[in-house]
């Protein structure tokens, strides 16, 4: 795959720009601004697992013993809140249009813009991600 | 051409692994099991989404009773009781050491013993927390919505909620503690080295 990496980026911000503008238009065609927290929990969502994944060399504490410990929880803990962000912001226009504070074709472009968002911060991590095995892909 | 040369070692490399490899549980070298660091990535995320279930579905019961609800019975107080039970037991649970419950022969190694009866009286708790969890939300669902007659389904569906929301917080807490028994097996192998 011999893609440069400034057609990475083109296409990343695109992709982005893409899905910042059905969730504006999901709040604007029906004069209701509530959608717009779906970008912040987006946003979000990819902080703990950056932050936490981090933290690793600081759990070694019986390293050489036969209780060895494994894996790491914080890793553990930042995936777990990174996994609870990512489908509040899958589920929060569900949530609103049952409520009905916003109208159905709102919750349509909402969750694909959201998702286009989300995308592309994956894609993001997926395209520049440097590391020395070949999985252990994080969201 | 650099990085097609280190694909080309890559490939050689994980072919040499799959000849050498003994321990294969399927005869056809295409059926290998996913490493476990990634299932254990996978199932950490999958914990993390069905707890975040459990608490939007109950979330969505509230702003349900508070905005479109027409019927006489509304959300309190009350119906979060055992989703907080469900989650104070959850944390209780996914806090202990797992190690500190192995060692439960009698070695030579004393305080060890009165670390596992204390791990054991803790994840006593925990798990009659969740249990209490589950069973309040029952109880919700029965003492406050099918006795006092609410049985017709857009009122019906707040106590449902609070059953389904428990549920996915106990599936939540099954998953995470499955996920953090599975064993590095490569690193483990590497450190026995």
């Amino acid at each position: 795959m011999t893609v440069k990496p400034i057609t990475k980026i083109i296409f990343l911000s695109v992709l982005l720009s893409i899905g910042i503008l059905l969730v504006v238009l999901s709040c604007a065609l029906f004069h209701n601004y509530h959608p717009l927290y779906v970008i912040a929990v987006f946003l979000v969502a990819p902080i703990p697992n950056a932050i936490f994944s981090n933290l690793n060399a600081n759990y070694q504490s019986d390293f050489l013993s036969d209780s060895a410990p494994n894996g790491n929880p914080f890793k553990d803990f930042g995936e777990f809140v990174t996994g609870i962000f990512v489908f509040s912001g899958l589920v929060l226009p569900i949530v609103f249009w049952h409520v009905q504070l916003i109208v159905f074709w709102s919750m349509i472009m909402s969750l694909s813009g959201g998702f286009i968002v989300y995308a592309s911060i994956i894609l993001f991590s997926m395209f520049f991600h440097m590391s020395d095995d070949d999985e252990g892909f994080d969201f | 051409m650099d990085s097609v040369t280190q694909h080309h070692s890559k490939t050689q490399s994980s072919t040499r692994d799959t000849t050498m490899d003994e321990h294969r549980l399927f005869k056809f070298p295409v059926f290998r099991l996913p490493k476990s660091a990634t299932v254990r990535a996978m199932g950490m995320y999958l914990s993390g989404a069905l707890y975040a279930i459990g608490f939007w579905v109950l979330l969505d019961a509230a702003l349900y009773s508070k905005r479109v609800n027409a019927s006489l019975v509304h959300v309190t107080f009350v119906d979060w009781v055992p989703a907080i039970c469900s989650s104070l037991g959850m944390l209780i649970i996914n806090s202990i050491e797992k190690s500190a419950l192995l060692n439960n022969d009698a070695s030579f190694m004393q305080p060890s013993s009165t670390t596992t009866w204390q791990a054991r009286v803790v994840l006593f708790i925990g798990f009659s927390l969740l249990a209490t969890g589950i069973a309040g939300s029952f109880i919700v669902l029965i003492l406050k919505f099918l006795i006092k007659g609410y049985n017709t389904f857009p009122t019906l569906g707040m106590g449902v909620a609070n059953v389904v929301s428990n549920a996915s917080i106990m599936l939540s807490c099954i998953v995470l503690w499955v996920v953090q028994n599975f064993e590095d097996d490569d690193y483990n192998y590497s450190l026995a080295l």
